[in-house]
């Protein structure tokens, strides 16, 4: 294997004389990546679900915006697309020392896209002075803070910088991952630090909408050349690109990325069915009809990948251990009421009805293509539906059933209200297949299908008795602590862990609970791979065993793409693949 | 004349200053505001977003927030910053408007000019086999969603092998310099947007021409006008039609806001590069000052189009006068 990459190299290295703004020492991007060697040229078209807000990555929080970057700027590491692992990205390679509390970082010698050298300056100033700056609206500076103190960044030499870290961090290289790196020359005049008079906040107006595309400089494999508001953004190949595929072709391979903006769904299908937008992610309920048009002969293809991303977040199910009605808070902080609940839950038929097929049992919550982190043990935890089972345990805890009502130890029927998101339709159908397994075994249900902001706004204030509610699967679950460790602020099904001032409460724990705080402790300042997967496998079984909330199902990845595309495709693990960069046209 | 133009626009002042606060209270009893989407954001601490909160001037109480908004607007004409977009409100609608009046100037005119000609054929063909016909369709028109339309029409012309569907352009013509070809792509694009947002409209003019005109055409000015032997055309155009046509004069005066906020779901079915989708974007996320700049816009149009509808009544009816 190492021989194979150091061939490939070598190979790129002779293909130097190719293009004359290939830097010295390329990325070969990952040969999972490529089902053929593409060629040059044709034009890439896809769909935004809406305008982006802006071209800075720190400045705002939203999707979109999100998505046309990416093309352009990129971080010192980065996941590979194809594994998820974290590869060299801008820098080359980097080094820990023995403490677990130095990184050093070689940095790669590249140019911006307008001819700058790249250096450690960009890498210094974009941590220190907008990742880490809280007045940049998208900051990651909890991110970066460590047992309460910052990260440290130095300078080394051009091509060396040095991150000091208060602590050993288990994490920091998949943070870093989603740091991109910023053209220190373009944006340090909106830096209130560096520039007395500044207002703090400014760096948030960098790089609008407006700016003249020919400041919007990046390293990525493209630039953006075009924006027409509202309509498209055009962008073209960086010519200093540092991607390589492994014949040693500068990447990417299209001349034009076109993003067309199209808010409504339906009209994205449309357009794509035209043959105008060259790929889609389709949502299960338009998957159908696409692969009817597929097997009809129409020229595209439409895939159905094993799910590796953190969206579709899947939905679970929550009880609140807070509510105001003393006996059913008692009942919701029963472990064995939420084990028979989970009985409850008939997630192959869900899979069936409500995802037309195109789902799989989730993790809890990390997903079972994560090689990184999925325990396999949690598969013979998890609870298959089984209503007897349940009926059994509720009848164990005394939750018995009189005259078809299965009453509470006061005697007074047992009636649940279950919130869930109308206009999402997975968890909207999903509350209604409980609630009529609720009924069953004689729980009275009501639902309460509200609009997802409501169901929002209700979780954030515990304003709930049971609910469906969603969260990504982030592939690290450091970077979920705020989710899943007691204590923290969307660790909604508990808040009683948490105090006013966001602190935790350990003496609101329960044992369990206890443990799994004190897991994502010692998983976020431990080193070593293996270890930390230790710590967060035993953090999976405790919540496959205990449940505190109940995941139901994991919707597949799909992608509709035309036929001219070539290099996307079904690995063979069932993975979709298919980057920007990597994409050729026919 | 000119005195009464004058009172009224210096009524205007005091109009905007209370529907200005009405729109912010409105804005203001919605629960959230801008940064409560964050909330829901794991990488995103409780303590970061009030910062936000703070530097956006959101935890300022609600009159201040006002007050300093329209100090920015006398002082220095500046109507507030996007939260979303970090950018000058103005520059961001200023930015939407050609494509906006254009296609909303379009489907006025359209409406109108299909609309008058039918009403007066309606009127003077009562009961025909055509004006029950056109009735028909009318009806139609006032009873299906603009939105709805838009995308029956979108499925059958993609049935049919049509291939330019949503927006105003072909991917390759977004951008591109005008030329004989563009102009042609866009009328291969703009036809359905047109008909779809243009038709409910249309179909109430009909009716409300037809029923005008057959009222004036029972009157005894126009039996007299055709006892005298005036030609029947002369009779119609130049009796009855412009006395049938007043009370359309006052509706066109209240179309002027549709210019810029028309139909919104329409437009986002359509893909239109509009105001229109944009205005709901800023709804959803509550970027307060966008939202308030352009509700005061829409409102000014609707003053100033009231005006003008009142103005060009006095134009076409001399026996209206406002001294």
């Amino acid at each position: 294997m190492k021989r194979s990459v150091l061939a490939v190299l070598l190979v790129a290295l002779l293909a130097m004389n190719v293009s004359a703004a290939l830097p010295p020492n390329p990325l070969v991007v990952d040969p999972a990546l490529f089902q053929e060697i593409g060629t040059k040229g044709g034009e890439l078209v896809l769909g935004l679900g809406s305008s982006p807000r802006s071209f800075n990555f720190y400045g705002v929080v939203d999707g979109p915006s999100y998505t046309v970057i990416y093309n352009f700027l990129d971080p010192l590491v980065m996941e590979n697309p194809a594994t998820g692992e974290i590869i060299p990205g801008l820098a080359e390679s980097w080094t820990i020392d023995e403490t677990g509390t130095v990184v050093t970082f070689t940095l790669r010698d590249v140019k911006w896209s307008d001819g700058t050298p790249f250096t450690a300056d960009d890498v210094v100033f974009t941590l220190e002075h907008v990742v880490m700056n809280p007045n940049a609206e998208g900051n990651s500076l909890d991110r970066f803070t460590l047992g309460g103190r910052p990260v440290k960044w130095n300078k080394i030499d051009d091509r060396t910088v040095e991150a000091i870290l208060p602590v050993p961090y288990g994490a920091f290289t998949r943070v870093l991952s989603h740091a991109l790196i910023l053209p220190k020359h373009k944006f340090e005049s909106y830096s209130a630090a560096l520039n007395p008079g500044v207002e703090p906040g400014t760096i948030n107006k960098a790089w609008t909408l407006d700016t003249p595309l020919k400041d919007v400089v990046g390293t990525g494999t493209f630039v953006v050349t075009e924006y027409i508001v509202d309509q498209k953004i055009v962008l073209e190949p960086n010519p200093y690109s540092w991607k390589v595929d492994p014949e040693g072709n500068q990447l990417p391979y299209v001349d034009r990325l076109v993003y067309l903006i199209v808010q409504d769904p339906e009209v994205m299908m449309a357009k794509f069915r035209a043959g105008e937008v060259h790929r889609i992610t389709p949502t299960g309920q338009q998957y159908p009809a696409l692969k009817q048009d597929e097997l009809a002969g129409r020229p595209y293809r439409v895939l159905a990948g094993s799910p590796v991303d953190p969206t579709p977040s899947p939905p679970h199910l929550a009880f609140n251990w807070d509510v105001a009605d003393p006996e059913l808070r008692e009942l919701f902080r029963n472990d064995t009421f939420r084990q028979a609940m989970e009985y409850t839950v008939d997630r192959y038929r869900i899979i069936e009805d409500v995802y037309n097929t195109l789902a799989i049992i989730p993790g809890v919550p990390v997903l079972p293509a994560n090689t990184a982190f999925y325990n396999p043990e949690i598969e013979k935890i998890m609870r298959p539906y089984d209503p007897e089972q349940a009926k059994k345990m509720l009848d164990s805890i005394g939750i018995v059933e009189k005259n078809g009502v299965r009453v509470l130890p006061s005697g007074r029927p047992l009636e649940i209200t279950l919130t869930a998101a109308a206009n999402m339709q997975a968890n909207n159908d999903i509350a209604v297949i409980l609630k009529s397994e609720w009924e069953e075994l004689g729980i009275k249900t009501h639902l309460q299908l509200i609009s997802s902001t409501l169901v929002g706004e209700k979780r954030q204030a515990g304003e709930f008795e049971a609910i469906i509610e969603a969260f990504g699967n982030q592939p690290d679950p450091q970077l979920r602590k705020a989710i899943w460790q007691p204590g923290n602020p969307l660790y909604y099904w508990h808040r009683s862990t948490m105090d006013k001032n966001q602190k935790a409460v350990i003496g609101n724990m329960v044992g369990w609970e206890l443990r799994v705080f004190e897991l994502f402790e010692l998983a976020e300042v431990e080193m070593d791979p293996v270890k930390r997967k230790a710590l967060y496998d035993e953090w999976q079984a405790i919540y496959a065993e205990k449940v505190p909330v109940i995941f139901i199902a994991k919707g597949m990845a799909l992608t509709a793409v035309n036929d001219k595309v070539g290099n996307v495709f079904t690995k063979d693990n069932g993975q979709i693949v298919g980057t920007n960069y990597t994409i050729y046209m026919k | 004349m000119f005195r009464y133009i004058v009172r009224r626009c210096l009524m205007m002042i005091p109009m905007m200053v209370i529907i200005s606060i009405l729109c912010f209270v409105v804005i203001k009893l919605q629960p959230g505001d801008f940064t409560t989407q964050f909330l829901h954001d794991p990488r995103m601490s409780p303590e970061m977003v009030a910062q936000i909160r703070t530097r956006l001037g959101l935890d300022q109480p609600a009159h201040i927030q006002y007050l300093t908004w329209v100090k920015g607007i006398i002082t220095e004409g500046d109507f507030g910053y996007s939260f979303a977009y970090k950018r000058p409100v103005h520059e961001l609608i200023w930015e939407r408007m050609a494509w906006t009046v254009g296609v909303a100037g379009i489907t006025i005119i359209f409406t109108w000019v299909v609309a008058i000609p039918i009403g007066i054929y309606s009127a003077t063909h009562k009961y025909s086999f055509m004006d029950y016909f056109l009735t028909f369709i009318g009806f139609i028109g006032v009873s299906i969603p603009s939105f709805f339309l838009a995308l029956v029409l979108m499925y059958v012309y993609l049935s049919l092998g049509g291939t330019a569907v949503g927006g105003l352009f072909s991917q390759q013509y977004i951008g591109a310099p005008w030329s004989l070809a563009k102009f042609v792509d866009l009328l291969r694009h703009l036809w359905i947007p047109v008909i779809a947002i243009g038709l409910g409209g249309t179909a109430s003019l009909i009716r409300l021409m037809r029923a005008n005109l057959l009222d004036v055409l029972g009157t005894q000015y126009v039996m007299t006008a055709r006892a005298k032997g005036l030609p029947e055309r002369t009779v119609i155009y130049k009796h009855a039609v412009r006395n049938a046509i007043n009370p359309l004069i006052s509706i066109f005066g209240m179309q002027l806001p549709s210019l810029i906020s028309g139909t919104i779901i329409a437009s986002i079915v359509l893909n239109l590069p509009t105001m229109g989708p944009f205005f709901y974007d800023a709804l959803l996320n509550s970027d307060q000052y966008l939202v308030m700049t352009f509700l005061m816009l829409s409102a000014f149009l609707m003053l100033i189009g009231n005006l003008l509808a009142d103005i060009m009544l006095a134009w076409s009816d001399p026996r209206i006068r406002y001294e």
